[in-house]
């Protein structure tokens, strides 16, 4: 660079004019230096989206590391009586008192024969999920095990997540929740702490329960203290959980042996609930 | 025709400007107010859902940020491509854009559930997020802002007891490219992040598109701009002055009226490709739950399209129309108003048709609704209250504008 401009210099002090003055050639050679810099940072420097990947998520337990599990879940809508004890049981179980705010909604459905069935959605705990994606504290995460879940003291109360789902899964404590919970003791006991206002919360497929299950040796989907709450009271048995991972689990076994489908698979985002077509039987 | 005379007469100047403020005291008072109750109530004092958990103030936020869009973009052209003809506005351009940015932080830090914890995108990151590299982009681009008007604020009487400071300003007033760049690479990632928001939900199809984010920063720029001159424009009248130069003030008429022009362009490819040569059942099943359920056919091509796109455009590239000061003060406010519209459309549009998942039928006809209520309102207008009170003491105490014709030219 140093010979260059010397040389420059000398073609101005013969007085001709230069075809690159200085000026021109420092910032030309300025500009494609920065260019190539940033180029590098950001394709395989430490920009890149590998050395960024889940920089939010590294902080968080379970996000570490592998995890021999995934946990998924199935509903039957073909074998489902509609008794709502699912919800309740939810709504007892993570201590949710309002009904507006419940994780596992059911209603009444109909399908496009005629068919009179009853829907319920827990959060499809998606792999490719948007509100994870959306984020922009890392409050929401998925854990390596499939589960999305959140922390709620890491939550600002954006609603992004709320705007990116498609499934309408989340709920926002718009006011602080005082009530009584109407659910318990009827229909379980609270089992994690209640939401403060002003955070999003979610279904997190019971996974204080899991993780404890585990801790003690326990098969969740096969053993009930291991198993989500909605899981347990069902009692036509038309959820099932367990471990994708695992061939042998109850949950394999009936992937393998019946036709399921998931919802609004164009979404593209992979989740982790599979139903059971409610005409089933009919066919 | 007759003059465009709307200037009050010197000897009434003073009660006006006393009316003027002190109107803007008692809505900023209510606002506050307003203000107060939702942090003692919480967010159920407004009319968002778990449905619709994004209204007016997320409108509002964007708005601002998009209307303040003209502090980018004149000091681009000002002190990164030298075109120094348009220097008169640029000062005015960085103060309007600083109050427009600080609005949408005042609507924002209402809008969070959790205002304690607004610092926490700083410290817990997820670069996946595009809200995540726009509260980075935003509060960054507020620092150049702020920056850019430290020298503004260091000529004042008030600071002239420190004259170092004064040699500060001029200091940093020399950095001005530097900020330039800055501020433009900030600019063009979060406004068009903005509009990413919205266009990366793969789960939503009538957000789901790629033009959202190019429609953002050009639909910015224009509004930006407008903004701007129709506020140096409607100082000028009301103190009977020409601030900037006539052909100045036409130049940056044709110029807002090019980016609306090119902002149209790209809305109507958008509009063709997306509805008219192609069909997107998810798109076109909300587009028809729109319909039925909410004036979207009127707020979107009648008030966007035509009034707030076309219109102004007709009016700022027709060199008659844009040399009569009413026209184009009407072009310029239309242009805000259409830009404001647009934020509204858009984000509400996604929310109130939301995506059919459920696998029956009943489900399906499912739309949800969104009405401010009045505390959002009287919030919404406290903070329009506080941005008139910060640009009107700016005319009065700072010099954002060329203070004789001399330096307008």
């Amino acid at each position: 660079m140093t010979s260059n401009t010397q040389s420059e210099e000398k073609k101005n002090r013969k007085g001709k004019k230069p075809l690159v003055s200085r000026k021109e050639f420092l910032q030309i050679a300025g500009s494609t230096g920065a260019a190539t810099i940033i180029t590098q940072l950001i394709s395989s420097g430490p920009l890149s989206p590998e050395a960024i990947k889940g920089i939010g998520e590294r902080t968080h337990p379970f996000a570490e590391g592998e995890s021999k599990h995934t946990w998924c879940m199935i509903i039957d809508l073909s074998t489902c009586i509609g008794c709502q004890y699912c919800v309740w049981a939810c709504q007892a179980t993570n201590d949710v008192p309002e009904d507006e705010m419940r994780w596992n909604i059911g209603y009444p459905e109909r399908t496009e024969s005629g068919t009179d069935f009853f829907m319920t959605r827990p959060c499809l705990h998606c792999q490719e999920a948007p509100c994870v994606k959306v984020c922009p504290v890392g409050a929401t995460w998925i854990r390596k095990d499939g589960i999305v879940t959140m922390d709620y003291n890491r939550c600002i109360g954006c609603r992004y997540c709320q705007v990116a789902c498609p499934y309408d899964v989340r709920r926002f404590n718009w006011k602080p929740s005082s009530a009584e919970n109407p659910y318990h003791p009827t229909w379980g006991t609270p089992e994690i702490d209640r939401r403060a206002r002003g955070v999003v919360e979610k279904c997190t497929f019971c996974s204080h329960r899991i993780d404890r299950g585990l801790e003690q040796g326990l098969t969740p989907g096969v053993d009930r203290e291991a198993t989500p709450a909605c899981v347990n009271i069902c009692p036509v048995n038309a959820r099932i959980f367990g471990d994708h991972n695992d061939p042998d689990s109850p949950l394999s076994i009936f992937v393998r042996e019946n036709e399921t489908f998931r919802l609004r698979e164009d979404f593209g985002t992979e989740p982790k609930v599979h139903y059971v077509r409610p005409e089933k039987e009919e066919i | 025709m007759a003059r465009f005379d709307i200037s009050i007469p010197k000897e009434s100047r003073q009660r006006a400007w006393w009316i003027w403020i002190g109107t803007l005291l008692v809505l900023l008072s209510i606002g506050a107010m307003g203000a107060i109750r939702v942090f003692v109530k919480g967010l159920q004092v407004t009319g968002l859902s778990d449905q619709v958990p994004w209204g007016l103030w997320i409108t509002q936020d964007l708005s601002s940020i998009a209307t303040g869009a003209g502090a980018f973009t004149f000091s681009a052209v000002v002190y990164l491509f030298r075109i120094k003809k348009y220097q008169p506005i640029a000062r005015a351009a960085v103060f309007v854009g600083f109050i427009g940015y600080s609005s949408a932080m005042l609507a924002l830090a209402l809008d969070i559930g959790r205002p304690d914890r607004f610092w926490h995108p700083l410290v817990f990151w997820n670069v996946h997020s595009v809200l995540w590299e726009i509260t980075w982009c935003v509060i960054l681009y507020s620092i150049v802002l702020v920056l850019e008007l430290l020298p503004m604020l260091f000529e004042t009487k008030y600071f002239s007891r420190w004259p170092k400071l004064k040699t500060y300003g001029e200091t940093i007033h020399k950095a001005s490219p530097v900020f330039a760049a800055i501020g433009l690479v900030l600019s063009l990632l979060h406004q068009s992040s903005l509009g990413a928001t919205y266009g990366v939900l793969s789960g939503r199809a009538i957000w789901y598109k790629p033009s959202l984010p190019v429609m953002f920063i050009l639909s910015a720029v224009a509004g930006g701009i407008a903004m701007t001159l129709l506020l140096t424009i409607l100082v000028g009248k009301l103190n009977n002055r020409q601030i900037i130069s006539r052909q100045l003030q036409y130049d940056i008429s044709r110029f807002a009226g090019f980016a609306m022009l090119a902002y149209l362009y790209l809305k109507l490819w958008d509009w063709a490709a997306t509805s008219y040569y192609s069909h997107s059942p998810g798109a076109t099943q909300a587009l028809a739950l729109l319909q039925s359920t909410t004036p979207y056919t009127q707020t979107f091509w009648w008030i966007e399209i035509l009034l707030g796109g076309v219109v102004p455009a007709i009016i700022l590239l027709n060199p008659r129309l844009r040399r009569n000061d009413r026209y184009s003060m009407l072009a310029l406010g239309l242009i805000v108003v259409g830009v404001t519209m647009n934020r509204w459309n858009v984000t509400l549009s996604g929310l109130v048709a939301p995506p059919q998942w459920s696998p029956g039928v009943l489900g399906r006809v499912l739309a949800a609704s969104y009405l401010p209520t009045w505390n959002e309102i009287i919030v919404s207008i406290g903070i329009i209250a506080y941005a008139l009170l910060a640009f009107s003491f700016g005319v009065k105490y700072l010099q954002i504008f060329p203070q004789n014709e001399e330096a307008a030219h």
